[in-house]
């Protein structure tokens, strides 16, 4: 049993030199497979993150009346706390306020002026509140607007927000089904035109079939040199796939408007997931070899 | 050796391409197979190295019924059997050396046995000094002799060669003739399909002849009259 898997080892590995162009045709048209596969993958995956992270940014500040005191608004703060929907309920005082919309304004002189001449604090003190899911701010605006606190709200920024809040929930769900849209019919393509070229690497093949079954070479030892070979496919595609991967990472970010994904994020996402990637690569190569490989054999072997 | 028990073999669309066969082969035997293009030669070969099956009958290998056979030792009923063909069949990216090596290295038997045996094997043959030569660089009757140390490499009970002088011109096609019965003599059953008249009759031993799937004649020191 070893003497024949080192054989039919051996016999592949001559088998891929030996038909040269074959081999390099098979190998780049895996690689391309491969590639488009990682690239779409990556892109759903990181697009996911980034929209997952604008949604966690995504809150409704509650703006209380001046007059109401901090101790009513921590009560409110719990009361809020208790519903479920509901992340969390940070507490921001009039003079933190203050002091934030000094700090982001810091640059206007013109605003700061303003504010001096106004005098005094002319903020209001508010609750920001997270939801555990994005699409759920409806319904929390709805709450807080017919709670039995609503007379000591001055306002609630939800409606501002709504329409951000709602086109971003489309987003996800549109970007969700139209990546995987894409992903399926690109993984269609190129594992169709990965089978035929191994299939057609395999058809110049069948007359050596055929003087092995005359020989006597049992079935086995007929396939297993496909098989490596199909395992020597994915390995060589895989390192080609993974360079094109990191240029592609590295570069393409220059050229293409990154406003949605950060530039730096692919290529860490890359670092990050390097041995996942390369592992899942060498495994759909692989079966991808190996299953065109034994499927087209079969012709020959007369199953 | 071998028996054909009312063998009838059609092919698909319905040709019956052998029809109600009754033979009987016995050890030591030189058998030629003769008659025109599509009298079913190459098929009853077919039946022995059990590449075919029968579609009434049954074929007999040393008293083992071929229909029966399963996929599995298949492999080991084709290593009783040499076969050498027309078209010679030798695999263009191996020496003549790998060629015949290559028939011991799928049974799996060891380096050392190989590296014994496959020489002596070409020496018989006559190319022991053409080891390393690839098919193209050889001459078709060299070709050919690579095709029969193949065969014989498993030291087979029965060589089949179908039309193995077809290619060849009438110098070279005599001298695998001789071949042949060199073989025979040692032991070696040999069953050849042809219809190259001036080998068989000079072989003069056992002649059937085919004509459109059926025995027509059967003779023990036979000639190949008919054209």
């Amino acid at each position: 049993m070893f003497l024949i898997f080192i054989r039919t080892f051996k016999e592949s590995f001559k088998n891929f030199w030996r038909n040269g162009s074959l081999s390099v045709a098979a190998v780049s048209i895996l690689a391309l497979t491969l590639f488009i596969m990682s690239v779409i993958f990556v892109l759903v995956v990181t697009g996911n993150d980034v929209l997952k992270s604008i949604q966690q940014k995504s809150n409704i500040t509650v703006y209380f009346k001046s007059d109401i005191s901090e101790e009513d608004i921590l009560k409110v703060k719990q009361d809020l706390g208790n519903y479920k929907e509901i992340k969390s309920a940070d507490y921001v005082s009039k003079d933190e306020a203050l002091g934030n919309f000094k700090k982001s304004n810091a640059d206007n002189q013109i605003i700061l002026k303003a504010l001096e001449e106004i005098g005094g604090n002319p903020l209001l003190p508010s609750l920001v509140v997270k939801a555990n899911d994005s699409s759920k701010y409806d319904s929390i605006a709805n709450y807080i607007s017919t709670a039995p606190f609503k007379d000591n709200v001055s306002r609630i920024n939800y409606d501002r927000n709504k329409e951000v809040i709602g086109k971003l929930n489309d987003l996800v769900s549109e970007y969700k089904k139209i990546g995987l849209g894409i992903a399926i019919l690109f993984s269609i393509i190129a594992i169709l035109i990965t089978f035929n070229t191994i299939r057609i690497t395999i058809y110049t093949q069948k007359q050596e079939i055929e003087v092995m079954r005359l020989v006597g070479a049992s079935n086995l030892y007929i396939r297993l040199p496909f098989i490596f070979e199909g395992i020597t496919y994915a390995l060589v595609a895989s390192v080609i796939s993974m360079v094109l991967l990191f240029l592609t990472f590295k570069f393409a970010p220059n050229y293409v408007a990154t406003k949605i994904i950060p530039s730096g994020a692919l290529l860490s996402y890359y670092y990050h997931g390097f041995f996942a990637i390369l592992g899942l690569q060498i495994l759909a190569g692989a079966v991808l070899g190996i299953f065109s490989g034994l499927i087209a054999i079969r012709k020959y072997l007369k199953i | 050796m071998i028996r054909f028990d009312s063998v009838t073999k059609k092919y698909k669309d319905d040709y019956t391409a052998l029809d109600n066969i009754n033979l009987e082969i016995k050890d030591g035997e030189f058998v030629s197979v003769v008659g025109q293009s599509g009298a079913g030669k190459s098929t009853l070969l077919k039946l022995i190295y059990a590449e075919e099956k029968p579609t009434e009958g049954t074929v007999f290998f040393a008293e083992t019924p071929l229909d029966g056979i399963s996929r599995r030792k298949l492999p080991f009923h084709r290593r009783n059997i040499g076969t050498v063909f027309q078209d010679f069949k030798l695999l263009p990216k191996k020496t003549a050396f790998e060629n015949v090596a290559y028939a011991l290295e799928v049974s799996g038997a060891p380096g050392g046995e190989i590296a014994e045996n496959v020489p002596q094997i070409l020496d018989i043959v006559g190319l022991a000094d053409k080891m390393e030569k690839y098919p193209r660089e050889l001459s078709g009757g060299e070709q050919q002799r690579i095709v029969i140390a193949r065969a014989l490499i498993h030291r087979p009970l029965v060589i089949l060669a179908d039309e193995p002088t077809g290619n060849l011109d009438p110098v070279s096609s005599m001298e695998i003739m001789d071949l042949l019965l060199k073989i025979n003599k040692l032991g070696t059953i040999v069953v050849i399909a042809s219809h190259d008249r001036e080998i068989i009759n000079k072989a003069s031993k056992r002649v059937i002849v085919l004509e459109k799937g059926k025995i027509i004649c059967d003779d023990a020191k036979g000639e190949y009259k008919i054209a």
